[in-house]
């Protein structure tokens, strides 16, 4: 049990950190304050608990798969805040209002990071609430996972801002663009789940080289999307995630140019 | 980076996590892979001593044996009887003939269950014992859990450890920072840190360097104003007893007699104001402070001058506080006084009004000067502070003696006091108005 916590925790907390890591160590160079992201954490976290004691309402919508569309809409929103964040932060906060868009992107970014990982935190641990004599392992396992997370995260940040500010955007851009990948790529997985998407045969299997149930599988996960059985539709979803925010980076430098 | 302390915190607290956690995960799986192991050790000796405990070649006709939920036995013959089983084995056979392995994984009642198969060649039986799966893996989880348990709850310690290793590390920069912040405008004494670590010997060894320079070159500097005045008023003394003399002795008094004594006083006001620039630049670190009474020092200055401002008829009035103290120095602040009270008196006509003006509230004293002279155009409030800048030049019709001197002393004093200088013109007497505001508590640091 202590493995199925560890290993559950660690994929939502990680995700959430590495956003939070990137935002906060681009907050660096536009004099973000923190309390406005630290803001975002407490109404996440608050929506999170909300979103998961009213589950079985939700889980309801949408002819019972309502869990699976909520968590795909919310992926795909935090895709579009990553384009958002992108395209702004290549524009420039030179103007007060491209600076409060800026902000405020980042604000809803992990809010909605912090609604779609804490609330699959809360159910997981919460379900264990009338197993007491499983509530130790799930505890510990889920503080594990935590803190890995919460440590990659912190490694990642120090990271960037240690870096010099051209390799940071450099090394940001790229995170950037492979987590918002991977959100695609879990948008698909969901709707797949909800059958909404009809099931395919995987394109390929690696679950013997990197199981997605270790470390470095959920690590990949949270990083790049990883996934040992992709089926067709998640890859092209995928590729194309990337295609469109290199497209709109490409445009919006090509424009600052002119 | 913005705390050097957060930051070590943070990245030691989280590099030992990600490395303590990975390895407490590995740990845990090879604890339960052992604990597996040593269960099924354990089985195989229970499938031996049932062998030789029980004796049965024909099926037992009553009575099972009674265990716990999480074991069972089953003894069959060879010609696949059932002899003897626990109560809770089922009845049928849960063993394969034609499998090699003797463990094996098999489900009934519910659960997973694991089994060895023991082929007892003396009496041709075959027993089959098994455990429950989730209760070996429950015990062996709560075995590990046990070792694993202060190791997570050992982090927070670790932060805490560490967050106060790391404020003691740094404690020599916090001294040494705090030394520079508290340090006196006028203190250039060298930084002493208790203890001197290796890292910041070289920055306190040219920080102190630097300090002993800066100290000689003040006190090079001050010797050689101080040399600079005597040197050059004894000889504009003299000058002014020969040009005295000359005039009284002889008799001459002609205009360019009247040009030359006019001249030499020229000269000495310009000596004398270049040397209290000097003395009163806000980066002048020798100049002691302390509180003083503004209205006491001003009536002073006014008493000080009064013989000139008379000579020309003026009108000069002091309104306001009785006393006012604030934290200066006393020289300084009769210089400034001197040089707003004479400006407003040369710079404006005879018989005209000057009024002095002393205010207080809890945060600051205001100190206004107005007069009912011509005053200075607003566009030149900024230009008059600037050394040897005269209202309309070199064409000043005034007819004072002047160097542009003044405003440019008093500005250096006000800076030095953390003072405000504002000009405006007067809107009762018409001419220029000076507000200066002292700030009450001064942190008089550099």
């Amino acid at each position: 049990m202590l493995i199925n916590a560890v290993v559950i925790v660690l994929r939502e907390v990680l995700e959430a950190s590495l956003i939070m890591s990137l935002f906060l160590a681009y907050s660096q160079h536009v004099t973000v304050s923190r309390l406005s992201l630290l803001f975002g954490i407490v109404l996440g976290g608050l929506f999170a608990w909300a979103y998961a004691v009213h589950i079985s309402t939700v889980s309801n919508w949408f002819d019972g798969v309502g869990q699976e569309v909520i968590n795909a809409g919310l992926q795909l929103a935090i895709y579009f805040v990553l384009l958002g964040f992108i395209t702004q932060a290549l524009i420039g906060v030179s103007r007060p209002i491209e600076r409060i868009t800026l902000i405020s992107l980042m604000v809803l970014g992990i809010v909605l990071a912090s609604i779609r990982e804490g609330s699959e935190i809360v159910l997981f641990i919460t379900g264990f609430s009338s197993a007491p004599d499983l509530l130790q392992p799930v505890l510990i396992g889920s503080a594990i996972g935590a803190g890995i997370g919460i440590s990659v995260g912190v490694c990642i940040y120090y990271l960037l801002v240690t870096m010099s500010f051209k390799n940071s955007v450099r090394v940001g851009y790229v995170l950037t663009l492979l987590i918002a990948a991977a959100m695609i790529s879990q948008v698909v997985q969901q709707l797949i789940q909800a059958d909404w998407i009809v099931s395919e045969y995987p394109l390929w299997d690696t679950s013997n080289w990197i199981n997605e149930r270790s470390i470095t599988g959920q690590l990949l996960y949270a990083l790049i999307g990883y996934e040992a059985t992709p089926t067709p539709i998640q890859v092209t979803a995928y590729f194309s995630a990337i295609a469109m925010i290199v497209f709109v980076s490409f445009y919006q430098i090509s424009r600052k140019t002119k | 980076m913005r705390s050097i302390r957060t930051y070590l915190l943070l990245a030691l607290l989280a590099i030992i996590t990600l490395v303590t956690f990975v390895s407490l995960l590995k740990g845990y799986q090879s604890s339960i892979t052992k604990a597996q192991q040593l269960f099924d050790d354990r089985l195989k000796n229970i499938a031996g001593i049932i062998a030789n405990a029980n004796q049965d070649t024909q099926p037992r006709t009553a009575g099972v044996f009674k265990l716990s939920p999480g074991v069972f036995f089953q003894i069959w013959s060879d010609d696949f009887m059932l002899l003897a089983h626990s109560n809770n084995a089922p009845l049928t056979q849960l063993f394969d003939i034609d499998n090699d392995s003797a463990f094996n994984n098999i489900n009934f009642s519910g659960y997973r269950w694991r089994s060895y198969t023991l082929q007892d060649t003396t009496l041709n039986r075959w027993i089959i014992v098994g455990e429950r799966d989730d209760i070996r893996y429950t015990l062996a989880e709560n075995v590990v859990l046990a070792s694993i348990i202060p190791i997570v709850l050992a982090i927070p310690v670790a932060a805490l450890i560490i967050w106060v290793a790391i404020g003691l590390g740094l404690k020599p920069l916090r001294e040494l920072s705090e030394q520079l912040n508290n340090k006196q405008a006028d203190d250039l004494s060298p930084v002493v840190l208790r203890e001197t670590p290796k890292e910041l010997t070289q920055l306190v060894t040219t920080t102190n360097a630097l300090l002993d320079r800066l100290n000689a070159a003040f006190l090079r500097e001050q010797q050689f104003s101080t040399d600079a005045a005597h040197e050059l008023r004894t000889p504009i003394s003299a000058l002014k007893v020969q040009v005295h003399n000359l005039q009284t002795a002889h008799k001459v008094n002609d205009q360019e007699i009247e040009s030359l004594a006019l001249g030499i006083d020229r000269m000495g006001h310009v000596i004398e104001q270049i040397l209290a620039l000097y003395r009163h630049s806000p980066d002048q670190p020798l100049m002691k402070r302390a509180p003083l009474d503004l209205c006491a020092i001003c009536q002073h200055v006014i008493a000080k001058h009064y013989d000139q401002i008379a000579l020309k008829q003026q009108q000069i009035s002091m309104v306001g506080e009785e006393k006012c103290v604030i934290k200066a120095n006393k020289f300084a602040l009769e210089t400034l006084l001197d040089n707003v009270i004479l400006n407003a008196s040369k710079y404006t006509p005879d018989c005209s009004e000057i009024r002095i003006g002393i205010f207080q509230n809890n945060q600051s004293v205001k100190l206004v000067i107005e007069d009912s002279g011509p005053g200075i155009e607003a566009h030149d409030y900024d230009r008059v502070f600037e050394r040897f800048y005269r209202g309309k030049g070199d064409q000043h019709d005034s007819g004072t003696i002047g160097c542009g001197l003044g405003l440019a002393i008093v500005k250096h004093i006000v800076a030095i006091h953390h003072a405000d200088i504002v000009l405006d013109r007067c809107a009762d007497l018409g001419g220029l108005k000076i507000v200066i505001t002292f700030p009450k508590q001064v942190k008089l640091t550099s």
